[in-house]
């Protein structure tokens, strides 16, 4: 009797020891994995930052006619075709991913706060499984739309002949534009920031609401310095998240944002709205088949490693933001 | 244990009807054009028929990158819409079919024609207005829309028209053919280029250049300016004979040569159906 009680309690520490062992080499594996890739991305494009040192961040010449120089060299060609500036691109990117997260941080969190607490139960109810929903739309569809119904919206209704005419020797201004790619991106990651915002917010425990609302303070006013308040590493995680998704949009952006190696000039007015540009992931998706290209192929794999480099400091600034919010948390 | 029988037998037997037409199946990976796309399209479709056992897979990423997969081996064929030059080493190309660039402006657009010259204008950002064109009844800013630099279409378009010069910043580009055909569609003051294959598009409408059309009749005789040999392009050691017997296929035979009619294109030395054949040299 002893010895069988022995011989089974033996056999589930082992299985126990085995699960935890398994799922322990699945983990160093994933992780395995990304140090890889970033390691393979990095080390490919290494001999575009070699050859250009910090200027590959600045801006000097025209940077389509760069790709057009590194392409036609082909697996050849001199160092000299390695020149590249990136500050157009990289001016685009920081423009449709912040002015997206921005708008939909906004957004987001009024709609989240008003899914949890404001509105009435059926609307609720709706509402999940719709917010859910919106936000698995694969992107290429956001940029079908995008091509099919806003980009000739703002060409033919929203600029005029005078600001077309204005910049015509330098750039087209016909739909294709920033905030065609803005509008749309914030279209884009507001169900995902909408989701997280929510989630965060129902796991407030009530009885900090109540105990708020005991004291007389007003539903708006406990719910904002109260429920969001305690929200606050939930709206981060959410931001940080949104932002990784709209930095790597590639597929929507390029066919929205005319695809023109220009920097927007905040300083033209209006018109700055609607100048077309070309951001970073959106230049790796149409350049792709330039592959075979030795010079286009480094200077690829660095445009990607800019990218992969800032997703993960984004990660990091998430989890620095959130250390003195802890006290607070809810989670 | 019967039941294990039965279901083994059926799994085997099944493995040897299939393995006669497994075996014989082959398939043809080709890259390039995608202005030449839509005729490929139903060429291969129609060669399958003729050869069930061949099969094709065609990613179109532009004619010049096309080439590059032939060259670093990637693809066993390619289709390109320029002729050769130097840096395609170690490539052969063969003559497959003529097409036309055509020039599009949205149907709104009265214009009928232009010369080379305001043609590269446009393009290079040199004339921006519409009202510099008095046939065309509009007095607004030009939107040109063309391709990115790893299409065949921007090198033929580069070279033929543009002379050389580089293709101006006012020009968007898009990543396909169909794509510019869209822009085209949907702005009343675009201009833009794309192969002979959009023209049944009711929302665009083709420019003459230098006062010729581009039809069929006009690119098979290469009266029209942007008319343009469609490519094969293989390796020059050992390609693959499929590919070959395809390219013969596509550029000969009378029902490849109704296919590409069909489609849009001119075919160049197919041979035609009629009682008096002539055989055409190449």
């Amino acid at each position: 009797m002893d010895d069988e009680l022995l011989f089974e309690q033996r056999l589930h520490w082992w299985s126990d020891r085995r699960a935890e062992l398994t799922l322990g080499a699945v983990v160093c594996a994933v992780l395995a994995g990304v140090v890889a890739m970033l390691v393979f991305v990095v080390v490919q494009g290494w001999p575009s930052f070699a050859h250009n040192g910090l200027a590959w961040f600045g801006s000097g010449g025209n940077v389509d006619q760069q790709i057009k120089d590194m392409f036609s060299a082909g697996a050849s060609g001199s160092r000299d075709v390695y020149t590249f500036h990136a500050w157009p691109l990289i001016w685009s990117t920081l423009l449709i991913v912040g002015g997206a997260v921005t708008l939909s941080l906004v957004s987001s969190l009024f709609v989240a706060v008003f899914v949890v607490e404001f509105a009435p139960d059926w609307m609720k109810q709706t509402l999940h499984p719709v917010v859910r929903l919106l936000a698995s739309v694969p992107s290429v569809i956001y940029g079908l739309i995008g091509v099919l119904v806003i980009v000739p919206f703002v060409g033919n209704h929203l600029i005029t002949q005078a600001e077309k005419a204005s910049v015509s020797h330098i750039i087209s201004l016909s739909g294709y534009s920033l905030i065609a790619g803005v509008m749309i991106l914030t279209v884009m990651i507001s169900p995902l920031m909408i989701a997280i915002f929510a989630d965060g917010l129902r796991s407030v425990p009530r009885h900090w609401l109540e105990a708020s609302l005991a004291l007389g303070i007003n539903r708006w006013r406990t719910f904002w310095k109260v429920g969001v308040r305690a929200a606050r590493p939930a709206i981060v995680a959410g931001t940080v998240l949104a932002t990784a998704r709209a930095l790597g949009e590639a597929v929507m952006l390029a066919m929205v944002t005319g695809s023109v190696g220009f920097a927007p000039n905040p300083f033209d007015g209006a018109i700055f709205l609607f100048e077309p540009s070309r951001p970073l992931a959106a230049t790796i998706l149409q350049q792709v088949e330039g592959l075979s290209s030795a010079a286009l192929k480094h200077t690829l794999f660095a445009i990607a490693s800019v990218l992969l480099v800032s997703a993960m400091l984004l990660s990091l600034a998430g989890w620095a933001a959130k250390q003195p919010l802890k006290k607070y948390a809810a989670a | 244990m019967q039941s294990k029988r039965i279901g083994l037998a059926a799994v085997l037997s099944a493995f040897l009807l299939l393995s006669p037409a497994a075996a014989s199946a082959k398939t043809l990976i080709g890259s390039g054009s995608s202005v030449a796309q839509p005729y490929l399209q139903s060429l291969f479709a129609a060669y399958h028929r003729v050869r069930p056992g061949i099969s094709f897979l065609y990613t179109a990423d532009g004619g010049n990158a096309g080439v590059k997969d032939v060259q670093s081996g990637r693809s066993q064929f390619a289709v390109n819409t320029r002729p050769p030059l130097p840096s395609d080493a170690g490539t052969t190309y063969v003559k497959l079919w003529l097409d036309g660039l055509c020039i599009y402006v949205n149907s709104q657009n009265k214009l009928s024609n232009l010369s080379i010259g305001e043609l590269a204008g446009i393009f290079t950002g040199v004339s921006t207005s519409w009202s510099q064109f008095p046939g065309s009844g509009l007095s607004t800013t030009i939107d040109a829309v063309g391709r990115d630099s790893t299409a065949g279409t921007f090198s033929f378009f580069t070279a033929a028209v543009l002379n050389g010069q580089t293709q101006g910043s006012n020009v968007n580009t898009q990543a396909s053919d169909g794509l510019v055909a869209n822009a085209i569609k949907h702005d009343p003051n675009s201009i833009g280029y794309a192969g002979l294959a959009r023209a049944k598009d009711p929302g665009l409408k083709k420019v003459n250049v230098n006062g010729v059309a581009c039809a069929p009749a006009f690119v098979k005789t290469l009266k029209y300016p942007l008319s343009r040999f469609v490519w094969m392009v293989f390796p020059t050691a050992s390609p693959d004979l499929d590919v070959q017997k395809f390219t013969d296929w596509a550029r000969t035979s009378v029902q490849a040569g109704e296919i590409i009619t069909k489609v849009g294109a001119v075919p160049a030395f197919n041979k035609t159906a009629h009682k008096h054949k002539k055989h055409k040299k190449h």
